[in-house]
């Protein structure tokens, strides 16, 4: 249909090249140089060609055992806020799509109006109370604040998902003899799992990458991999790059494939939750 | 489902967990915000009332007020830079890109980066003696970017890792609602002659206005909370030049103690960015008492 001009052609691959190297180039930049030995890293100018070698590795296996550690606290901590996460939004979103009501109008203005409130604001009244309880230090505070930051957006995901499911089934099933419970565990649950996938992709991004709540409300044994990182950034002030590369790589990867795999749940996502509310 | 106006008693349950968290975690810590906001706080002191006097405070810091400048700077920045690529590419891609699954993970890489481990990236690249960037712009002949030591360089690494680190989200929803148009737009704006820019002008423009509008506004309140990059990579350094409003929040705290001062300019941060969402909220106001009452 288009005429394409080859001059517009070639605009438009240089355009795309350009972004390209743009979005790829800081992130291969760090992967590859933790390969690089630190004559390597440091030469001038940066080389393309080098003998891969695992000593930043190592070192960071020898020196950081706290890293890995940190790592393990990661993961049990995004577990947990996106298992909560969902739950609760996908309980919250069924209620959104199939029920009417005022308060349930004024609940879903709120939803929203809440997602206003900067995370750093509730940290000074929550840090003394979080003090008080004893979960100071603990995966579970970071597994509550993640996941509350993220209900607001996954139940609108959420509702976005079941409004395509057919009341129809619904009220075929309630007809049957079906309860409520039932009917979310063997209609909608099923069928929405999309929608699920949808809200892990933020939810384990986040709380895999987050660093503000871990910096004001973890110390020693709920430390979360960034923290670590940043402490590397900030131990070595004649900066260790080498190791640094590498704890960087190994925290990035996983999340990196994941949402590479997941780009079309993330962009179904991040669309519902940014246009629906 | 009915006519009725009252909520049924089934959906309370359901949304009751979400509310709650909510509740407890957020709306009302904030409300205390308030509170502690009229307060002298500090750690080991019953409170006190004290009236304006934190506020009064804030005001007349000239550390608050450069913090409110290089915020308002970097947002302004960061946001529209942001929305221009971000709506170039969105369009881009819309046109068609050979290996679009390819071309959309790149895109989309950053938003897989912590800020923490973007912040390394960046710092590398721009290091003083073996960023690659910094050789580039030395081979070229430009000035190289000094960000620990000169502030406006320090913000300037800031705005760009930001801009890097958020690109994604703001493609995504440009370039969703772009695919969301009917082709049949442009095929009748094709028939009758219109050129490439007229097309853009008069139909992708106005149509994509709304998705723009809501990129850019929750860009603006997210980017009004920049924390991780600034202390990551300056701390506020060199001599509190390059603080923004969270990580003076943060310093008055837990460095200097300052509950109360903190508490207000944390209840600032919350008004102003409930006033720049003033028309969204109101507009969302109407739109759900339209879908749910």
């Amino acid at each position: 249909m288009r005429r394409t001009s080859p001059l517009g052609t070639i605009g438009k691959a240089i355009g795309l090249a350009l972004f390209a190297v743009w979005s790829l180039v800081p992130i291969v930049m760090i992967v590859t140089a933790s390969f690089k030995s630190d004559r390597d890293i440091f030469a001038v100018p940066q080389r393309w060609l080098f003998a891969p070698t695992f000593v930043n590795y190592e070192m960071l296996v020898l020196r950081w055992g706290d890293f890995f550690r940190a790592l393990f606290n990661s993961l049990i901590i995004t577990a947990g806020a996106t298992v909560l996460a969902i739950a609760v939004s996908t309980l919250a979103g069924y209620a959104y799509s199939r029920y009417r009501g005022r308060t349930l109008a004024f609940s879903a203005f709120f939803l929203i109006f809440i997602r206003l409130i900067p995370p750093i604001v509730i940290t000074l009244p929550l840090f003394p109370v979080v003090n008080a309880l004893g979960l100071s230090d603990t995966h579970l505070v970071l597994i509550i604040l993640y996941a509350t930051f993220f209900v607001s957006l996954g139940t609108l995901v959420m509702r976005t998902f079941i409004d395509q499911i057919p009341r129809e089934l619904d009220e075929a099933a309630s007809v049957d003899g079906a309860s409520r419970g039932q009917i979310i565990r063997k209609i909608v649950l099923p069928l929405s799992a999309q929608g699920m996938v949808a809200v892990a992709v933020f939810v384990i991004v986040f709380a895999w990458n987050e660093f503000l709540f871990a910096f004001i409300f973890t110390a020693t044994r709920a430390k979360t991999a960034p923290l670590v990182i940043s402490e590397m950034i900030g131990a070595v002030e004649g900066v260790e790059w080498g190791v640094l590369f590498a704890a960087s790589t190994v925290q990035l990867i996983p999340v990196l494939l994941f949402v590479v795999l997941a780009q079309k749940h993330l962009i179904a996502g991040l669309t519902a939750g940014a246009t629906k509310g | 489902m009915n006519g009725t106006r009252g909520t049924p008693f089934a959906a309370f349950g359901l949304i009751a967990p979400v509310q709650l968290m909510l509740a407890v975690v957020i709306f009302i810590p904030a409300l205390y915000v308030v509170w502690l906001s009229f307060q002298h706080s500090t750690f080991g002191q019953n409170a006190a009332f004290a009236g304006m006097d934190n506020y009064a405070r804030v005001i007349g810091d000239r550390y608050f007020w450069r913090a409110l400048l290089n915020t308002f700077i970097i947002v302004v920045v960061v946001v529209h830079v942001e929305l221009v690529i971000g709506l170039g590419v969105a369009l881009l891609f819309a046109s068609g890109v050979p290996f679009r699954p390819l071309m959309l993970a790149i895109a989309l890489a950053p938003y897989a980066v912590s800020e923490v481990s973007a912040v390394v990236m960046w710092r590398f690249l721009f290091d003083g003696d073996v960023g690659a960037m910094t050789q580039l712009l030395r081979f070229v002949g430009l000035p190289i970017i000094e960000w620990s030591v000169q502030p406006s360089h320090g913000l300037a690494l800031v705005a760009l890792l930001s801009i890097w680190l958020h690109l994604p989200f703001t493609f995504v929803i440009l370039y969703s609602a772009r695919l969301a148009l009917p082709g049949e737009l442009y095929e009748a704006a094709e028939v009758d002659g219109a050129t490439t820019w007229q097309q853009f002008r008069k139909i992708t423009l106005p149509l994509l206005m709304p998705a723009i509008l809501i990129a850019m506004l929750f860009r603006y309140i997210f980017a009004f909370r920049l924390f991780s990059e600034v202390w990551l990579l300056t701390q506020g350094g060199p001599a509190r030049t390059t603080e923004v409003l969270a990580v003076y929040l943060y310093l008055e705290a837990f460095r200097y103690n300052a509950f109360g001062v903190a508490a207000a300019t944390g209840w600032l941060l919350v008004l102003a960015s409930l006033l720049l969402a003033v028309w969204y909220l109101r507009r969302l106001y109407k739109e759900m008492f339209a879908t749910y009452a």
